[in-house]
């Protein structure tokens, strides 16, 4: 019977102890599974043909006919569109009347002083002008159909009066006459509403299909092209198809969203056609194909990450990484030698050991600002370093930060050195120094590189000590140790609270993020396999 | 009655067997042994863990070119009388001690004595064999290369002498590179005592050289020592008195922190002058 009881309690701690390793692994999976899915559509998706184009112009990457045969191909549709739109904007938007109405009197009175004419003469003319132009200036403003054909009707009737007849001012009446056609089949009455959803309308498909041809090139490259991926292409398509406003349905309950077709929107106009028009025609606009933009790793970015890869965000977290190693490793070795070789066991030594233990648990966000008002102040402003963030900061109050944890994972290493070893190398007349350099940090090194592992997986991904301290959001691939880095977990970070520009690009914060833990694994591989072959050698294999 | 007689004759039965042994190897006779000048001298020596005393009043002497065994109960102060010579007790805090310690004519708890030298005139060898996790070559090396011998083909010639010496040679010649922790536990020792021997020490102290050996190898260690006794001092510490019978030309018995008896191996076992060593040796005590 005891016998028994004692079977199954073995039995029963055996099936506890797995089930909380599958459900460690199955929680792993479940985390790790769906970002990794993500972000890997940084890497592998359908691009469009704004996406070749982007890396034709910017890398010189792709075969440069092929892409200029699929461009001039989409170039056909996306200029029809434009053109809809063109001339719907010019029923709406009476600027257009408005300048060329004014370029035309200016014109004109060039004209007339390159003629020779003045004094009264001059006057007299411009000022018959300027009358013509206050008047159709009073057209565009209006409302009023009938109004609007009364004030033409009395401007036509100017034509051929001898103070501005066989002048550039003839062109009044042929911008009237084109105003006059434009109103026929317009209602008036709903400009404003047209102007309103027309803007919305424009900006959206300029996201999708980018810059009109004839139109000077845009000064941020992120406004040069359409949408590049078609997963965002779709999104876009959505957006200009549907229409979600906020509806309050019933005054007691909150308001709810709705869904409207655009295109009722502009029911009865020229632009009521495109919308069908850009649906049917998406991938011929689009023109998708799979891509596997290995770049992705190496290439630099656009301002917000709005296109191109991680290169410098890697650069960054690795130099953060490997200077912050070389600052704390010395230094926690030294100090962990210092610990367990060289002091007695006093009130101070178990004062520093418990400090030690005490700010393994402070919130990084406290040694962010440690960094910033130390290192970044003081410490090098007083060795004659520029006092701003700086890489050398960041990589300083890393190593702080990460300092507890080298010390204590080396403390225990140096500890567990077999006290033989030891006797063995004082036995034979070595110092006390000789025998922790040839011997004791050999034989502990193993131990010593697993509190390097840990410290590197924490050093790599740290976003608050690198906020004040060397991190930015945009910038060139850093220079030397005194200017700013970006890194992946900061870049991320960024991309997460940057308003709006995370939720363009989901794929690139989830591309971060998967990039930062396939560098930390990459960085703990290489750590690993050294240990590894250390520890065989320590074991004589 | 029948039974204290019985005892007796097992008694006597004992010793002869044990003095029997050690008489083959101790032949030379005791005036002899007297008119060397010791190599090791302890002068009411004491040593102390904090207030604790780990050895009492010590004064004896150790002579060049023998072997002399330490034996005694577990906690009787052998070992850390032993690893006091060469000062590797230093390593354990709070300590002290008291009275003199000569070797080689110099006080070794003076404050200017040379660790360094102290340690390499004085070899020592651990109870578990302990190599460096490093190649054959580089544990016997260390020693030297300590001393400031940099020239390897020097290196090579002194790790060669060192291995022929402590009868290693042969067995390692091809694979000096290899992890000296692939040795069997003899191989090691024997490896560890060609290390202490690298550093041309005069004395060697072996604390308990052959407890965690099995007896082909301890035999190996122990016509290793028997040979070696031509050239160095050799002071041993063993629990095994078949041992220090066999090997040791005089043997101190320790007690409690205390030398109650110091004399000649045959004397010890054979003749010894107090009751407390006479029934340590006869194994009705300890």
């Amino acid at each position: 019977m005891k016998y028994n009881t004692r079977h199954i309690i073995n039995k029963i701690f055996t099936v506890v102890t797995a089930a909380s390793v599958v459900l460690m692994i199955v929680i792993l999976i479940s985390v790790l599974g769906p970002m990794i899915w993500r972000g890997s559509s940084a890497v592998f998706f359908k691009s469009t043909v704004e996406f070749r184009k982007m890396q034709l112009d910017l890398h010189h990457r792709g075969d440069e006919a092929e892409i200029g045969d699929e461009i001039s191909k989409s170039e056909i549709y996306r200029d029809f569109i434009y053109h809809k739109i063109d001339v719907f904007k010019k029923g709406i938007n009476t600027d257009y009347y408005t300048d060329r109405v004014k370029q035309i009197y200016r014109k004109f009175s060039k004209e007339l002083q390159y003629n020779g004419i003045k004094g009264d003469q001059l006057s007299r003319r411009r000022k018959f002008a300027r009358g013509i132009r206050r008047d159709m200036e009073k057209a565009f403003k209006s409302l009023d159909k009938a109004e609007i054909l009364q004030i033409i009707d009395d401007v036509n009737k100017c034509k051929g009066d001898e103070r501005i007849a066989n002048t550039k001012a003839d062109e009044f009446f042929v911008l009237a006459d084109e105003y006059k056609e434009t109103i026929k089949n317009f209602d008036l009455s709903k400009r404003q509403q047209y102007a309103q959803a027309l803007k919305e309308v424009e900006g959206l498909v300029r996201q999708l299909l980018g810059p009109r041809s004839d139109e000077p090139l845009p000064a941020m490259v992120m406004d040069r092209y359409g949408a590049t991926r078609v997963d965002l292409a779709k999104e876009l398509l959505d957006k200009i198809i549907w229409k979600r406003q906020w509806v309050q349905q019933n005054p007691d309950k909150p308001m709810v969203e709705e869904k409207v077709r655009r295109a009722t929107q502009f029911a009865g106009t020229e632009l009521e056609s495109i919308f069908p028009y850009i649906e049917e025609n998406f991938d011929t606009i689009t023109i998708p194909r799979f891509t596997f933009y290995w770049q992705y790793f190496f290439d630099d970015s656009t301002s917000g990450h709005y296109f191109g890869g991680v290169g410098p965000e890697i650069l960054g977290t690795l130099i953060l990484t490997v200077l912050a190693m070389a600052f704390v490793f010395p230094l926690g070795v030294i100090s962990a030698a210092y610990l367990v070789e060289c002091a007695s066991d006093n009130m101070a030594v178990r004062i520093i050991r418990m400090s030690i233990n005490t700010l393994a648990g402070v919130p990084s966000i406290v040694f962010g600002l440690f960094g910033l008002a130390f290192f970044v102040l003081v410490f090098i402003p007083f060795f004659g370093g520029p006092s701003k963030p700086c890489i050398l900061a960041a990589s300083l109050t890393l190593a702080v930060l990460t300092l507890p944890v080298m010390i204590r994972a080396s403390e225990e290493a140096i500890r567990s050195v077999p006290k033989t070893y030891k006797e063995a190398s004082l036995g034979l007349g070595a110092g006390r120094f000789r025998t922790f350099v040839k011997v004791t940090f050999p034989a502990a090194l193993p131990g010593i590189l697993t509190g390097v592992i840990l410290s590197l997986s924490r050093v790599a991904g740290e976003t608050a000590p690198i906020l004040f301290t060397g991190a930015c959001a945009f910038g060139s691939v850093p220079k030397s140790l005194f200017s700013q880095t970006r890194t992946l977990s900061y870049g991320s970070y960024d991309i997460a609270v940057g308003d709006k520009i995370g939720m363009l690009v989901p794929h690139n914060q989830y591309g971060m993020v998967v990039t930062l833990v396939l560098l930390i694994i990459c960085l703990n591989a290489i750590a690993i396999f050294f240990r590894a072959k250390i520890f065989r050698r320590l074991k004589g294999h | 009655m029948p039974t204290s007689t019985i005892k007796n004759q097992a008694k006597s039965d004992h010793i002869d067997s044990v003095v029997s042994l050690s008489e083959k190897k101790t032949s030379s006779s005791k005036s002899e042994l007297d008119c060397q000048c010791p190599v090791v001298k302890a002068e009411n020596f004491s040593f102390y863990y904090g207030s604790k005393a780990g050895v009492k009043d010590i004064s004896m002497e150790f002579y060049p070119c023998s072997v002399t065994a330490i034996i005694g109960p577990s906690g009787c102060g052998k070992s850390t009388f032993l690893r006091s010579i060469n000062r590797i007790n230093d390593l354990i805090p709070n300590t002290s001690v008291k009275g003199n310690l000569f070797v080689n004519g110099h006080n070794v708890y003076d404050k200017n004595t040379n660790l360094v030298n102290l340690r390499q005139q004085v070899g020592m060898v651990f109870q578990k064999p302990n190599p460096f996790p490093k190649s054959i070559f580089d544990n016997i090396a260390y020693g030297p290369k300590l001393q400031g011998v940099k020239s390897r083909s020097k290196l090579q010639q002194i790790v060669e002498e060192s291995l022929k010496a402590a009868a290693l040679w042969k067995e390692v010649k091809d694979d000096l590179k290899k992890s000296a922790l692939a040795l069997s536990g003899g191989q090691q020792q024997r490896l560890c005592i060609a290390r202490a021997l690298a550093t041309k020490p005069n004395t060697l102290l072996m604390d308990e050289p052959c407890s965690a050996l099995d007896p082909i190898a301890t035999g190996k260690i122990e016509d290793l020592i028997g040979r070696l006794q031509s050239d160095y001092t050799i002071v041993i510490v063993t629990h095994s008195m078949q041992q220090a019978a066999r090997i040791s030309r005089r043997t101190a018995f320790f007690c409690l922190g205390e030398l109650i008896e110091y004399g000649s191996t045959v004397d010890i076992f054979r003749n010894p002058g107090k009751k407390q060593t006479e029934d340590y040796v006869t194994g009705r005590f300890g």
